[in-house]
């Protein structure tokens, strides 16, 4: 029997975790919790909300994520959000009863600044010294039992990618949570904390009755800070009159505001580390250092940023191709088992034209997703990322935006959402409506699917450097950067007219380079994958049965439906002919590349006569499909494009493109799942080889020329490549801007772009082939 | 002693920050990620934005004419 239980408390507890940038917060936060948090946002801002769960000594603790923040003091609302959180003043989080605050042992000196902030909140608190091992390798020692009796909080060691010290850090959680809070460090003159109370008092005449002192103190330390502003909304002038006469006061007193914070608190910070921790004298020179030699100097640093992308995006195509394979197998598969199962009719079709087809063609491009995802998390983890960001800044001014931008405009690459909301890290506000009005021109992975149907479909599977190098992966690599490429001509005029201004300074931090976790890339993978999955569940699945329909009815299918059953009678009694057919196709192209002319006669021969067995089959099957393609062309889809194709016939598309391509406004992947169901509804595609490929390459004119040819690809790309069709990016940026109009603008300019840049890219190429 | 804008350090050399000036704001900043008075730094990559050392963190920057980092050189390390 074990002894006593500790005190449980009945309901769960409320634990925030706050910290520097790069201390490994997010390997601790999900360490602690495991797979499963709830993502979503607080309202009315672009704070992404990170709640997890984990049960320790029969305990349940709620964890709440904060962004990553160098310091407590709120200058936008963004910002604010961790204020409100930690003074539990947040309705979706609640009442906070416990602070975790994990600081990089390595460079404990700057991290205490924040945790003297934390501590000011009054708050239980524990703190965690990550990379506790990097910190000995560089021959930092720190003294632990000590800092805690300092501090008056507990203080973890604890090295989280190694999972090292986890159950330590619950147990020190547990060992304060719900109890009473710190006593906040003086770490300002007494002149300061006078001024404090009497704003206190001043407030509560106001009407104001628990201003915590936390609150107080941002609002005299703050000056334009976002406390203040939300306060003078209440109080006016009245208010910054009042903190104005106590700056004034705390300025004759030697106390300058904003300059006397970080003085104090550092100052505050060296002393409680006196004879805590020593830290070598020589500035050591780490393997990191070496590394960047090389990956930051001017020509090798690029050359070697130009290869990395190279590699990736070749890896995605040729990685991804066999799993993408297997994926339109199984689709197939599920299209003639669905089939087979019921006789013809509209239910039929709903489900293998509208779902499998639609759905379906767009679920086999997971495997690239999840590729693409995988390489910018292991990029970001590693620290690859800020280098890139450093490398890109010379490139970035040129066009008037700094290396800041770079990160956001990098991570569009994989969807401009996150991209956009990456933004707030771009303290210029002209800086950050050029960086969301340009992200959308990144290459996002909703367009990969796009590119490889195209690509796969027109350009030979050529070759060079004994597989290394294919003609494929190379154009994937051009279509990804081609968006990039024009953005920067329109960053450049975006900067020069409308948010014309000086070039804002630069500072960001360079972390050391790590081992990526395993961990927390695949989380990452596993996140978007399932927001792909969710996406084509959700948005794409309705749009898909609603083209569908669009392109069923009204027409007639009951004569159809009758040739259809015919079809898969005649399909079932001529099983064996047809298996035969197939193998002695591929006997045959087996035999004609070795080129043995006698054997190929006599195989020739038996497909003849296999053939016109055949021959009432295929007959009917050219009847079947004749019927349908005049009910899709008669269909209100049908109708619809006729009337719009000679909008997009200089293009050189066809009207089932147009359609496509307007069906995809509420994302870009939908022109996928369309053409899916427009050319297995048109039945142009014959059942025994239902790829979107082929019937693509088949698809005619009605006089018969193909309506697909490279000029024709190359210019369905580069609209995709311009064209906003996303109507989840249109949201953030109506929310981040917080207008109608930048969204607006944002869709004008780039449709236009897009159709300018696929006319040109059509006339060009065909000019050129 | 010799004080000069942190520009004008050359890779490797070694000093000591004397003064942060520009707008408040930004100068702030820059205190908070561990860029203040008399931290010792040191050099990475000279050049516009630079890589500087300050205590064991690498820092990235460029400055514009609205704000100057005054150095206290210490010495040459080339």
């Amino acid at each position: 029997m074990p002894a006593a239980p500790p005190a449980v408390s009945t309901r769960s507890l409320t634990v925030a975790v706050i910290g520097n940038p790069n201390t490994g917060k997010s390997t601790i936060f999900t360490a602690l919790t495991g797979m499963h948090s709830l993502i979503g946002n607080y309202p009315g801002v672009t704070v992404e909300k990170k709640i997890g769960n984990f049960r320790h000594q029969q305990q349940d603790v709620r964890l709440v994520d904060l962004p990553g923040t160098y310091s407590l003091s709120p200058r936008s609302l963004d910002e604010m959000v961790s204020v409100e959180v930690l003074l539990g003043r947040q309705a979706e989080v609640g009442r906070i009863d416990a602070v975790v605050c994990i600081a990089d042992a390595s460079n404990l000196e700057r991290n205490l600044y924040l945790v003297s902030q934390v501590l000011d909140l009054g708050l239980p608190t524990v703190l965690v010294l990550n990379m506790w091992d990097v910190a000995q390798s560089r021959g930092i020692t720190i003294d632990v039992e000590k800092l805690s009796q300092t501090l008056g909080i507990p203080v973890v060691p604890c090295e989280a990618h190694r999972h090292r010290q986890i159950d330590a850090v619950k147990d020190a959680v547990l060992s304060v949570a719900g109890k009473n809070g710190v006593e906040s460090p003086r770490v300002f003159p007494a002149a300061f904390y006078d001024e404090g109370k009497q704003l206190g008092s001043q407030l509560r005449d106001w009407g104001e009755p628990d201003v915590p002192f936390y609150v107080t103190e941002r609002l005299l330390l703050d000056v334009g800070g976002q406390i203040e502003s939300t306060f003078a909304a209440r109080f006016s002038t009245r208010l910054t009159e009042v903190l104005a006469a106590a700056r004034e006061r705390l300025k004759a007193s030697g106390f300058r505001v904003p300059a006397a914070e970080a003085k104090a608190r550092y100052a505050w910070s060296r002393q409680v580390l006196t004879g805590i921790m020593v830290v070598p004298q020589q500035q050591q020179v780490t393997a990191s250092d070496h590394l960047d030699r090389w990956l930051t100097h001017k020509v090798w640093g690029l050359t070697v940023f130009v290869l990395i992308m190279f590699v990736v995006f070749q890896s995605i195509s040729t990685l991804a191709a066999p799993v993408m394979q297997l994926c339109e197998m199984g689709q197939q598969i599920a299209g003639d088992w669905v089939s087979s199962l019921m006789s013809p009719g509209p239910f039929r079709s709903l489900l293998v034209d509208g779902v499998i087809a639609g759905v379906g063609g767009i679920l086999v491009f997971l495997p690239q997703i999840c590729f693409l995802f995988f390489f910018i998390a292991l990029l970001e983890d590693c620290g690859y990322m800020a280098r890139a960001a450093f490398l890109m800044d010379k490139l970035m001014t040129k066009v008037g935006l700094s290396g800041k931008s770079f990160v956001p405009l990098m991570s569009s690459f994989a969807c401009a959402i996150p991209g956009i909301m990456a933004t707030r890290t771009i303290e210029n506000r002209r800086d950050r409506m050029v960086t969301i009005l340009v992200a959308p021109l990144m290459s996002c992975s909703a367009r990969f699917p796009v590119y490889t149907l195209m690509i796969a479909a027109f350009f030979p599977d050529i070759a060079w450097a004994g597989g290394w190098i294919t003609l494929r992966g190379v154009l994937i690599f051009v279509m990804t950067f081609f968006g990039a490429f024009v953005a920067i001509p329109v960053a450049w005029l975006l900067k020069k007219t409308m948010f014309r201004g000086e070039t804002p300074p630069f500072v960001m931090e360079l972390p050391s380079y790590k081992w990526p976790s395993a961990h927390i890339v695949l989380l990452r993978v596993y996140e978007s994958a399932r927001a792909f999955v969710i996406r084509a569940g959700t948005l794409i699945f309705a749009t898909s049965i609603l083209i569908w329909a669009a392109s069923y009815f009204p027409g007639d299918h009951t004569e159809l439906n009758r040739l259809q059953e015919q079809v898969d009678e005649a399909k079932v009694s001529l099983n064996t002919e047809i298996s035969e057919k197939a193998e002695l196709e591929k006997q045959k192209s087996t035999l004609s590349q070795k080129g043995s002319a006698p054997e190929l006669t006599e195989i020739d021969q038996k497909l003849a006569a296999i053939e016109s067995k055949l021959e009432p089959l295929e007959t009917l099957i050219t009847t079947k499909n004749a019927m349908s393609e005049h009910l899709l062309e008669t269909s209100y889809l049908g109708r619809f494009g006729k009337t719009i194709e000679p909008a997009v016939k200089p293009l050189g598309w066809d009207w089932r493109i147009g359609v496509g391509v307007l069906a995809s406004f509420p994302a870009r992947e939908v022109i996928v799942s369309t053409l899916g169901t427009i050319y297995s509804l048109g039945g142009d595609v014959d059942e025994a080889d239902s790829g979107l490929q082929n019937a693509l390459r088949e698809s005619k004119w009605p006089d018969n020329r193909p309506v697909y040819s490279i000029p024709v690809a190359i210019s369905i790309m580069v609209f995709f490549a311009l064209c906003a069709q996303c109507v989840s990016t249109l949201m953030v940026i109506r929310r981040e801007t917080n207008s109608w109009g930048w969204p607006l603008f944002t869709f004008t300019y780039m449709t236009v772009l897009a159709y300018i840049g696929a006319f040109l890219a059509y006339r060009l190429f065909a000019f050129l082939l | 002693m010799l004080v000069v804008p942190l520009e004008m350090m050359t890779t490797g050399e070694q000093g000591r920050i004397h003064a942060l000036d520009g707008s408040p704001e930004f100068v702030v900043r820059l205190q908070e990620m561990g860029l203040r008075e008399g931290v010792p730094v040191q050099m990475v990559r000279a050049g516009s934005p630079c890589i500087l050392s300050v205590n064991d963190q690498r820092l990235s920057l460029r400055f514009e004419d609205s704000t100057t980092v005054l150095v206290e050189l210490l010495k040459c390390t080339r």
